[in-house]
């Protein structure tokens, strides 16, 4: 029996490709180390930070207001905690902020997605209309009603964020999903007695993951920022535990002749949401989809 | 010695992709003499279009002209100035795109798109025109092209027109001013048949009347026989042969162009195989089915469309059965409903002795049919394997998972794939091995009807050659019945052991393919048969006649 003796076609690995399309944009990369060295500085706080026990509810009133020293690289804060240390630990909050908020609503936005996209009829309409009626609400007043309805902290901060935020990646994956159930593939797959569970979590989601990881990529960004957002407004973490957004809140009573206070923290917002855009554009030219 | 228009000398051209270093054309040498007609031949990614792309000066930014130089009228371009160089395209050369739908902006009404190529040209030159200067060029242009309401079609958008009206003005705006050098890229290939030989009737002609040169570029050698006098052909980034065209397909010197030329199927004499007719009980009946699509507006009327009109028709068990007709004839609606995929409006179909009802495909079902697509792009999910690919039918028909490894094997052999293509992705495939998958996907849930939608129509003509031999083979293995469509005709009449001819929804004429082209007896027939390029003058003379009022009646595009 005789083989197809057509000659290999290059055989570049979609890997390899896309490693080497990301290695050579700076920006992806610098974006990518950013994100790692916030990753590891919230991983390794009570490791890095100079003043570990300045976490918790400490008071150090001769030391207060104290501006950058070699003690204190960032200065110190009202009650004379090291500005450095908390804001090392405030990244821990942020991540977790966003772990929390896009663990539950990527996911289910990804779902409610897929499913809307690949049944018509009934399914899409009910899904699309309701994804559409919860982005009409504005995020921050979602965030102030669950606020005073329930009481002002970080996890109900994460439920207000969540609860608006999967309509994103449902639309987004809407999109895709729907694009993708039309090819011929998925009708052979179909037509060679797939079940929907086999066509919507084998054949259409790994479609979608790519979009998908940039997405997230670019949301966790928006999300530090958002909560930060809440934090400042008083409506998410509740003192002592060390947060950027309430941070620059205390801060700013200070400002100007105490600027070290919201500068370090107003930095690392700043730091955290520019890695973690410039890292999400990086995946999006790595992949090459819109998202 | 006379100077040529064009002569490319030793040129190499190298891209620079993902750190490695392509080198796709390889000392590549080529003339075109004043008014001659020149075509250069080959496959999918031989370098053709790279070489029109390096005449023009449009090579994308990762490729390097590495030596060699493309003198034009005596003067090379490469080494030009880049404003000099610019001012040439669409005066000293211009190109026909490929593509009549996307060489268009939608948004732009044909008027615009023509305007515009002719302002920048004029500004290039140095000449300042007057919009109804221009304006008159234009309509006069067009006019040369056989479009002869050139008012409404500027006024039209690129949406409005038909394919075949969109290639005239494609050819228009290459011609705006008058170039010396036209390339024509594979022009009319997304066209139906009957549009492409009035679009290459059209190009001969304007090359014959202005004196033009033409560069042809296709992959299609029955075309080159009406559009050249010289041939090259290319492969693999090198000119392997280059002849007059009567030599060079009667007597090629490389196997290279011998096999090319004989992986033709040959329309009409000796060479034509004939399929035995098949004396079996039919296994697919349709009787008067009509499909009706039903568009539904929120105000207003909703608009219906007859996509099929009473079909009938009976499909013997083993038989290749050929639904032939141009795109839109509803080939197939029919094919998809004879799936189950969808339901007639009117009539019944019935499949192995059972009568369909409605679109349910049951388990049983599944094991009657089962299709290969036309694009093998799109026909297999680009994030699974084909082993993965194969596994589905098989699970899905309650195959142990243990026992899927050699089946999976077995069926990779059938398609004349090694086992280990089990572990490959389908970008690592060329077009050939995925169709071999699609078609090893379509055995794997053991049909007894394989719908086969235009399998080879985007593969090289060498490629299709052997998937249709390995079709071939395996329904004489394994007693398959093939629902063949098409537009390729010489191909059916080859392939197929009857044939029918639809024409917007209707089947017009049916029958052995031996006696449909001895004597079409349906004017449309006869107008689809006359145009299929043929290699040779014998085949020519055979087609059978068509005259001007029957083309006019029956095709579209048809213009005095």
């Amino acid at each position: 029996m005789s083989l197809a003796a057509a000659p290999e076609p290059q055989t570049l690995t979609t890997r390899y490709m896309a490693w080497y399309r990301f290695t050579r944009n700076p920006a992806a990369v610098i974006g990518g180390l950013m994100v790692v060295s916030v990753v590891l500085a919230a991983v390794f706080a009570p490791l890095i930070a100079p003043y570990p026990d300045h976490v918790g509810a400490v008071v150090d009133f001769r030391n207060r207001h104290a501006p950058p020293s070699a003690e204190h690289w960032f200065g110190t804060d009202k009650v004379g905690r090291d500005i450095l240390t908390r804001v090392v630990f405030g990244f821990r909050v942020s991540l977790l902020l966003v772990i929390g908020v896009l663990g539950v609503a990527v996911p289910v936005g990804a779902a409610l997605g897929l499913l809307a996209g690949y049944f018509s009829g009934l399914v899409e309409r009910i899904i699309t209309g309701f994804t559409n009626v919860m982005l009409a609400i504005p995020p921050l007043v979602m965030a102030l009603a669950i606020g005073n309805v329930l009481e002002p902290n970080l996890v109900n901060a994460m439920l207000a964020i969540t609860l608006l935020w999967w309509t994103w990646h449902a639309r987004l994956v809407y999109r895709v999903s729907k694009s993708i159930a039309m090819e011929d593939y998925i009708e052979a797959a179909r037509l060679a007695g797939a079940s929907h569970w086999h066509v919507l979590t084998r054949e259409i989601l790994p479609n979608c993951v790519s979009v998908i990881s940039v997405k997230t990529t670019l949301d966790a960004a928006f999300v530090i920022l958002f909560g930060a957002t809440l934090s400042f407004l008083g409506l998410g973490v509740k003192p002592p535990t060390p947060d950027l957004g309430s941070m620059v809140a205390d801060g700013r009573q200070f400002l100007p002749e105490m600027w070290w206070g919201v500068l370090a923290p107003g930095f690392a917002i700043f730091y955290a949401t520019l890695g973690f855009n410039l890292l999400g554009d990086g995946l999006r030219d790595m992949f090459d989809v819109e998202a | 010695m006379v100077q040529p228009l064009l002569d490319i000398a030793g040129l190499n051209v190298a891209f620079h992709t993902y750190g490695y270093r392509a080198h796709v054309l390889k000392d590549v040498s080529l003339t075109i003499p004043e008014g001659g007609r020149v075509a250069l031949i080959g496959e999918t990614g031989s370098g053709k279009s790279v070489t029109a792309k390096t005449i023009l000066g449009t090579l994308p930014a990762n490729a390097a002209v590495e030596s060699g130089a493309v003198r034009f009228a005596g003067r090379d371009v490469l080494t030009l100035p880049e404003a000099e160089r610019d001012a040439m395209k669409g005066t000293a050369f211009s190109i026909i795109m490929q593509d009549p739908l996307s060489s268009f902006n939608p948004v732009f009404r044909i008027g615009r798109h023509l305007d515009d190529v002719m302002r920048f040209a004029d500004r290039r030159l140095g000449r300042a025109s007057k919009e109804q200067e221009r304006t008159r060029q234009i309509h006069a242009v067009l006019r040369k092209v056989q479009l002869s309401d050139p008012e409404r079609i500027c006024r039209a958008y690129p949406a409005q027109l038909s394919g075949g009206m969109r290639q005239r003005v494609l050819i228009a705006l290459a011609l705006l001013h008058q170039p010396r050098l036209l390339i024509a890229d594979e022009p009319g290939t997304a066209l139906d048949v009957t549009t492409q030989d009035e679009i290459m009737k059209l190009i001969n002609r304007l090359v014959a009347e202005n004196g033009l040169s033409l560069l042809m570029i296709t992959h299609n050698l029955g075309v080159v026989r009406q559009m050249a006098d010289d041939i090259y052909v290319m492969r693999h980034g090198e000119i392997v042969e280059h002849g007059a065209l009567r030599t060079l397909f009667t007597a090629p010197r490389q196997d290279y162009t011998r096999q090319l030329v004989e992986a033709i199927p040959p329309l009409y004499g000796p060479q034509v195989t004939d399929q035995p007719p098949v004396a079996t009980p039919p296994i697919v009946e349709l009787a008067g089915v009509w499909k009706t699509f039903r568009e539904r507006r929120l105000i207003g009327r909703g608009s219906a469309h007859d996509a099929v009109r009473d079909v009938s028709l009976s499909i013997r068990q083993g038989e290749i059965f050929g639904l032939a007709g141009e795109s839109g004839s509803g080939k197939t609606t029919v094919a998809r409903m004879i799936m189950g995929l969808i339901g007639p409006s009117a009539g019944t179909i019935s499949v192995a002795g059972t009568a369909l009802a409605g679109t349910v495909r049951s388990e049983a079902f599944r094991r009657l049919t089962q299709i290969v697509y036309q694009n093998p792009g799109t026909s297999l999910n680009p994030k699974r394997t084909v082993g993965q690919t194969l596994s589905v039918p098989l699970t899905f028909s309650g195959l142990e998972r243990a026992r899927h490894g050699e089946r999976i094997t077995r069926l990779l052999r059938q398609v004349d794939l090694a086992p280990h293509y089990v572990s490959k992705y389908p970008h690592e495939l060329s077009g050939g091995q995925k169709q071999r998958v699609a078609i090893a996907r379509a055995l794997a849930a053991n049909p007894k009807i394989i719908v086969l939608d235009e399998p080879t129509s985007a593969l090289d003509v060498s490629v299709q050659k052997n998937v249709i031999a390995l079709l071939q083979r395996l329904r004489d293995e394994l007693g398959l019945t093939y629902l063949f469509i098409s537009h390729d005709l010489s191909l059916m009449r080859n392939f197929c052991s009857r044939i029918a001819i639809m024409l917007k929804g209707e089947i017009v004429e049916e029958g052995e393919p031996k006696s449909v082209f001895a004597a079409p007896e349906h004017p449309y027939t006869r107008a689809l048969i006359a145009a299929v390029p043929v290699m040779a003058e014998e085949e020519e003379r055979m087609k059978p006649s068509v005259s001007l009022e029957e083309r006019r009646r029956f095709l579209v595009d048809a213009v005095a």
